[in-house]
């Protein structure tokens, strides 16, 4: 069964990135209410500050996906402030729809900024170790390993943030109900732009783990933004253990699908589909998820 | 009585009147380039008017609109290439009908959607779709590509262009007296505030599905128009980015305001060509120019334009939607 | 806007709701003649607005009917409910924001197909000199004061031509002298013989308006009968003083 197994072990690494990305994706719904469209090319940006930051910086693999964090933390800061302000401070009529527009373009802006500035044709950052893994019947390439590994200490990391520091306790206070978050002293703004930041920063992450596996181009936040959507639509748009939940499932089954589905064409474009086809399912028999605990609007 | 409708013609309406006619002149000065982008703008005209209808005066923000579009383009497409040119009304009333039914399909799945949940169901289908059409290359061909028969013998681009413009100024008709009878009024009240719309006696479910099928209807004609047109079909028409640029659209000339949207499609898709030579470039200002336009311009730039021709009683036409900017002469 | 006296019947019957695992309204039962005006009292969290949400089909009830006029309404969809004659006004109001006041006004009236917009447009003039708001006919809605916010959404349960109207806190956070004139308001519709239900917590204002008073507590019916009666009634008074003390003086 070492097919198996290699298919499988892939899988839980794509899905660990792919639960990094839900992660952020759904800590920035649950904080700000807004299903940020571009976090796809904050992924990207992510993978494209890490390459540079290794070449020129001289820095180690590892390195380079700290500078990215650092980099879309704050550059999902001062987006927050510049222009996702209008959504909380009541200038905004309708503020679902003027958050998708505003993220959206913004992904058309970087996609297609990055296109100018990088050129379309994919990169190769260098791995974060050479070489691979043999254990029994599994072969892993210890870049694979690794970026499982950082992810893992990612996901450990914002979960406990969440839990147990009293600014990640802030975080989930005004996601919960931001009217009582504010009477106890909490600054619901100061928690959106935080909110908004690490969100973008754990886009950048995933992105930058992502780059010595499969490659950097413009274009590649495009794929894994939409698994990150059914992710969380799936585990819940509040829940970041759901978003881990969802994602490694996602990864699997897309891992699983490639593998066993006969026709090679179809097999791709159905995989891809297939999570898409989760999302619509789930969305018709159960509007806010399957492990969804906070309701964009009871009426 | 006063009904606070149009006394006079606001700045805007007469920028229409002499767009309308330059676009009437343009095959009888402009050289079969300009022709030719005429003949597309069309198609993202009818795209981005009726995508303004159901998302900006109706509320849903859907990102399937493009699926109806390439629905519409490869049923008659396809139907065309099994049966003969002869076929060809048959292939686009079978074109419109399959994209009105799946478009009434969808309006029902969406019922209990909003905001978000709504664009990211509408999008996920929209993906599904356009794997199908990658997937089964034997039907479609795939990325590879679909020839589709032409309308019109010859080289001339000319006939595609009054087309396209006779088929935008229909579908404009047709969504304008929608909008001016109460299904308009009643699509506003649902986007403004569902609940309350039901309390005050109106089944909101008829006219969301309504405003579906109106609007699927319309897309798919874009397609089928395009398909036939164009001679090419692949499954990039309905990209992602694709969407982007028919919500740019429409954001950037009014999300409010039917003829808003296509001067919004006249800005932004003449304005790509002009600047062909710089590339994604061009697309990068896109981004900006929407995010800028959101941010600074919420109802984009036609109602802009009328408020610098605003004169104390006018109001605007009765295709735009009041809410570019709030006049309350006796307001509090 | 005048009812015809033989006319309305209103009848709940048993009607419950659960949310999770509380109960919000339990066999709650109301009958209300034609023509009659009555408050629905009680704490904070006694499940009058549950209530007033079933009493419109904005919300199902768990269990029980909901009778007008002869006519079966249970289980109905809420715009069932407006097209029958129940008409309902929020809280907080509900208005379309960017939309005129006029505009606001002739959706419900148009709601019947039958309807010209013409006769509609007429109707809702009438409305705005009934409620002082004639000036404000093109304004759009959201430019409104709070005041003259919650007429207008007076304005549009009356556009329904009703049989029964709801008042969700009609008086709540209304500036005093705009209380005055919804009070006035609220009689003058009664006088002309319209059927009214009224959930508020300012007592002072309820009583110049209703006789007859029903009270609930823990989302159940505790006390039905003369206002007077009512907050002599010493459950009431528990009820009341057990939570939080209600506005305006209990009765003495």
């Amino acid at each position: 069964m070492s097919y198996f197994s290699l298919l499988t072990v892939n899988g839980l690494v794509i899905g660990l990135i792919y639960a990094l990305t839900a992660a952020g994706l759904t800590l920035i719904f649950s904080v700000l209410r807004v299903v940020n469209f571009g976090h796809g090319a904050f992924y990207m940006v992510g993978g494209y500050v890490s390459y540079y930051a290794i070449r020129s910086l001289g820095l180690p693999p590892v390195g380079g996906v700290v500078v990215a964090m650092a980099a879309l933390f704050l550059f999902g800061v001062l987006f927050e402030i510049l222009v996702m302000r209008p959504v909380y401070t009541d200038e905004v009529e309708r503020k679902d729809e003027y958050a998708i527009i505003v993220t959206f373009g913004m992904t058309i802006l970087l996609s297609n900024l990055a296109i100018v500035v990088f050129g379309p044709f994919s990169k190769s950052p260098p791995p974060f170790m050479a070489g691979t893994l043999i254990l029994g019947p599994i072969i892993l390439p210890y870049d694979r390993l690794i970026a499982a590994l950082v992810a893992i200490a990612l996901l450990c990391a914002t979960t406990w943030f969440l839990a147990r520091t009293t600014l990640g306790q802030a975080l989930d206070a005004v996601s919960q109900n931001r009217e009582s978050a504010a009477v106890i002293g909490i600054n619901p703004r100061r928690m959106y732009t935080i909110a908004f930041g690490l969100g973008s920063a754990l886009a950048g992450g995933a992105g930058a783990l992502i780059a010595p596996i499969f490659a950097l181009s413009p274009s590649m936040g495009d794929l894994p933004v939409v698994q990150a959507f059914i992710i969380i639509v799936i585990g819940g748009m509040g829940s970041v253990g759901g978003s881990i939940a969802g994602g490694i499932l996602l990864g699997l089954a897309q891992s699983w699908g490639v593998g066993y589905l006969p026709d090679p064409n179809r097999a791709l474009a159905y995989t891809q589909a297939f999570g898409a086809v989760l999302l619509i399912v789930t969305l018709l028999f159960r509007p806010t998820g399957l492990f969804g605990r906070v309701h964009l609007r009871l009426e | 009585m006063a009904n606070g409708y149009t006394q006079r013609p606001s700045a805007s309406a007469i920028l229409q009147v002499i767009l309308l006619v330059v676009a009437l002149a343009v095959p009888l000065f402009g050289g079969a380039y300009w022709i030719h982008v005429g003949a597309i703008l069309w198609y993202y005209a009818i795209l981005a008017s009726s995508w303004t209808l159901l998302a900006g005066f109706a509320g849903q923000f859907s990102f399937a609109h493009l699926m109806f579009a390439a629905l519409g383009g490869y049923a008659s497409a396809l139907i065309v290439l099994h049966m003969g040119t002869a076929y060809f009304p048959l292939a686009i009333f079978i074109g419109l009908v399959l994209a009105i039914v799946v478009g009434a399909l969808i309006g029902f799945m969406v019922l209990r959607l909003s905001g978000p949940y709504l664009a990211l169901f509408t999008l996920a289908i929209s993906e599904v779709f356009r794997m199908i059409l990658i997937a089964e290359e034997q039907v479609t061909r795939g990325s590879l590509g679909l020839q589709v028969p032409r309308f019109f013998k010859g080289d001339s681009d000319v006939p595609y262009y009054y087309l396209g413009l006779a088929l935008l100024i229909g579908s404009m008709l047709l969504m304008g007296f929608l909008l001016h009878t109460r299904v308009g009024l009643f699509l506003r009240a649902i986007r403004e505030d569902e609940g309350a719309t039901q309390a005050s006696g109106v089944n909101t479910t008829h006219y969301k599905i309504l405003v579906f099928v109106v609007t699927s209807g319309i897309a798919a004609i874009a397609g089928i128009y395009y398909a036939h047109f164009i001679g090419i079909l692949t499954p990039n028409m309905m990209i992602l980015p694709e969407m982007g640029i028919v919500i740019a659209m429409a954001v950037i000339g009014g999300i409010e305001s039917l003829p808003g949207a296509v001067v919004g499609a006249a800005i932004v898709y003449l304005l790509s060509e002009l600047l062909r030579d710089y590339g994604e470039l061009r697309f990068v200002l896109l981004g900006l120019a929407l995010v800028l336009v959101q941010r600074f311009a919420r109802n984009g730039l036609l109602p802009l334009i009328d408020r610098i021709g605003r004169r104390p009683a006018a109001v605007s036409s009765r295709l735009s939607a009041p809410g570019g900017t709030s006049e309350k002469p006796h307001g509090n | 806007m005048a009812t015809d006296s033989s006319g309305p019947f209103f009848t709940a019957r048993r009607l419950s709701k659960h949310f999770g695992g509380i109960q919000a309204v339990a066999e709650m039962s109301l009958d209300i003649a034609p023509g009659e005006i009555v408050g629905l009292i009680g704490p904070n969290g006694s499940g009058k607005t549950t209530t007033i949400s079933m009493l419109c089909g904005a919300l199902y009830s768990d269990g029980g009917q909901i009778l007008l006029d002869g006519s079966d309404l249970t289980g109905m969809a809420a715009h069932f409910f407006a097209r029958h004659g129940v008409a309902r006004t929020f809280q907080v109001p509900r208005l379309f924001r960017r939309m005129s006041v006029l505009e606001n006004l002739i959706v419900p009236a148009l709601s019947d197909m039958r309807a010209k917009r013409t006769e509609a447009e007429r109707k809702a003039g009438e409305i705005l000199e009934f409620l002082r708001l004639a000036h404000l006919g093109q304004d759009y809605a959201r430019s409104l004061s709070g005041g003259q916010q919650k007429l207008l959404e007076l304005g549009r349960a009356l556009m329904l031509d009703p049989k029964l109207i709801l008042l969700d806190e009609p008086f709540a956070g209304v500036h005093p002298r705009l209380l005055n004139q919804i009070i006035e308001h609220i009689k003058a519709l009664n006088e002309r013989g319209m059927t009214i239900v009224l959930v508020d917590h300012n007592l002072d204002a309820i009583r110049s308006v209703v006789r007859r008073a029903a009270v609930m507590a823990q989302g159940r019916k505790i006390a039905d009968g003369s206002v007077d009666d009512v907050l002599r009634d010493p459950a009431v008074i528990h009820a009341y003083t057990g939570s939080r003390k209600a506005n305006g003086r209990a009765a003495s």
